[in-house]
């Protein structure tokens, strides 16, 4: 498998008024094409930084980031354009990169037509669903070929039950356009459905604390049937305690 | 697998239509009352002058309003004091608006300009503009040029405080958004702060029709050449209180009617832009 994205002894700090805070320290992680890797940890324990570290946005305070291709980042919210019609939000990358050739243009058209937003293309964002949104904004991250996907709980801002159906959406899509992908979530059964690994972050300054390889016995499946298999519940109760863990010395530590 | 938008629904029950029923009569209720009171308060006006209870030489009364309202009609004079005020009001708060955006747009560009600067604003911004008309026609001479100069002073400091606001206003993760495809200042500013902030730029508008009003009749009491605000002035120094009534009236009216346009193309410009 070629390595795509590798972290070398990465750390960052954060400068405030009120002092430097570590944000990720002293991080090794290699991700390989094609593959789904998962991100969990407790809530503010910097995964967000990598992501923002790997799409260019940080500088790392110290350490390599080596990545081999074109980066595609996934917002937690849609934040489509209301005045913008589907398919020009869908084209606003191509258009901020300067690379709205028709081919990538019909690409675009494509993608939609075939996500199930053809008849919607000419309307605007006010009249689609909250799943229907986050699929335009997964086809406006996608329309410029990335090679790499950064999803920052792209899930997060939508109700449960539409969260569970437009992230087994966006992971079809995802394996089908043979992306490689790494989604930030704190989400565990949302990281286990979708991912090839997962990789368990301490509390802040992020470490790797585990990673969990995911393997399944039921085959060919879909992120919601995954959920279905034997060995779910025993990646989740295992990745569960894992950040459990750090709860409980929370606890003691403010009581 | 995709989910669709369902269809509104189409069949009002009896109870539906009964509560529409009501709003549509209240509306009514109000529009009818409005329109009472504006009609007996002239009718009061008109009594109180044939009866003596007010002097009508300073009071003036709507008959004699109206009858100098058709006399200056005819000679064109009203016409050309309403067209005079009109235009300067438009040309001032026109200029303060895109004055007032353009500096807002350089503040937001450069946020060590916009601290340095944020104190002045401050307390420009709660100065009383009108304060500065006279100094303004000293520096500009008496003439068209000093009102609406002071017209536009009056609205440009606010427009910058409004439309900097929005600037700053904007959600962090939309420039994200940007940035993570590679865009620069100006992409951000073009595809998302300035566009979101159109119905922030147009609310200006509208505020500075009424500023500009104010700093344009400040403008025509000093100048004292044309205009309605001259119009107000000269009337009542020659006890012509028919006049100043009128003009004051006629520019309520106007008023009313130019902020009615720019709500109107709001309206028009924010469905337009579907916001």
């Amino acid at each position: 498998m070629r390595t795509i994205v590798s972290l070398e002894d990465v750390s960052l700090h954060y400068h405030s008024k009120n002092g430097e805070t570590p944000a990720v320290s002293h991080l090794n992680l290699e991700v390989f094409q094609g593959e789904f890797l998962s991100i969990v940890g407790p809530s503010g324990c910097g995964k967000s930084s990598l992501l923002s570290m790997l799409s260019g946005l940080l500088k790392p305070s110290s350490g390599t980031i080596s990545i081999d291709g074109e980066i595609g980042y996934m917002l937690q919210k849609d934040h489509l354009l209301e005045w913008r019609t589907v398919k020009e939000n869908a084209l606003l990358g191509l258009e901020i990169k300067g690379m709205l050739t028709p081919e990538n243009t019909s690409y675009v058209e494509h993608l939609l037509e075939q996500y199930g937003l053809g008849a919607f293309m000419e309307q605007y964002p006010s009249q689609l669903s909250g799943g229907m949104r986050q699929r335009v904004a997964l086809i406006r991250t996608l329309a410029i070929h990335p090679d790499i996907l950064l999803l920052d709980e792209p899930f997060s801002a939508l109700d449960y039950q539409t969260r569970l159906t437009v992230s087994d959406e966006i992971g079809s899509i995802i394996r089908k356009e043979k992306k490689t992908a790494i989604l930030v979530s704190h989400d565990i059964s949302e990281a286990i459905s979708l991912s090839d690994r997962v990789v368990v972050f301490s509390a802040r300054p992020a470490t790797i604390k585990n990673i969990h390889t995911i393997e399944l016995s039921i085959g060919e499946h879909s992120p919601m049937q995954t959920r279905e298999a034997p060995e779910f519940r025993e990646y989740f109760n295992r990745i569960w305690k894992e950040l459990d863990i750090h709860v409980e010395s929370e606890k003691t530590t403010t009581s | 697998m995709w989910n669709q938008k369902k269809p509104p629904q189409v069949d009002i029950s009896k109870e539906q239509s009964l509560f529409l029923d009501r709003i549509e009569k209240r509306k009514h209720r109000i529009l009818w009352i409005q329109i009472a009171l504006l009609v007996s308060f002239f009718v009061l006006w008109e009594v109180a002058a044939i009866c003596r209870w007010i002097d009508p030489f300073i009071f003036s009364q709507p008959t004699r309003m109206f009858q100098s309202a058709i006399a200056m009609i005819q000679d064109g004079t009203l016409f050309y004091h309403v067209f005079t005020t009109l235009w300067e009001t438009v040309v001032g708060f026109l200029l303060g608006t895109l004055l007032g955006t353009l500096i807002a747009v350089l503040l937001w560009w450069n946020p060590f300009v916009c601290d340095v600067l944020e104190p002045y604003l401050v307390v420009l911004n709660a100065l009383p503009k009108t304060a500065l008309a006279p100094i303004i026609i000293v520096w500009i001479g008496n003439n068209q040029k000093s009102i609406i100069a002071v017209a536009l002073f009056t609205s440009v400091i606010v427009t910058i405080m409004n439309v900097l606001t929005g600037f700053l206003q904007i959600d962090q993760e939309k420039i994200k958004l940007i940035q993570v495809f590679g865009g620069s200042k100006m992409q951000t500013l073009k595809k998302v702060v300035f566009p979101a902030n159109i119905p922030c730029i147009l609310n200006a508008l509208k505020i500075n029709v009424g500023l500009s009003f104010v700093g344009v009749i400040v403008g025509e009491f000093l100048v004292a050449q044309a205009g309605l605000g001259f119009l107000i002035v000269y009337g009542s120094q020659v006890f012509k209180l028919d006049w100043v009534m009128l003009s004051v009236i006629v520019l309520a009216i106007l008023a009313a009617c130019m902020y009615q346009s720019i709500a109107l193309f709001e309206k028009f410009l924010l469905r337009k832009r579907h916001l």
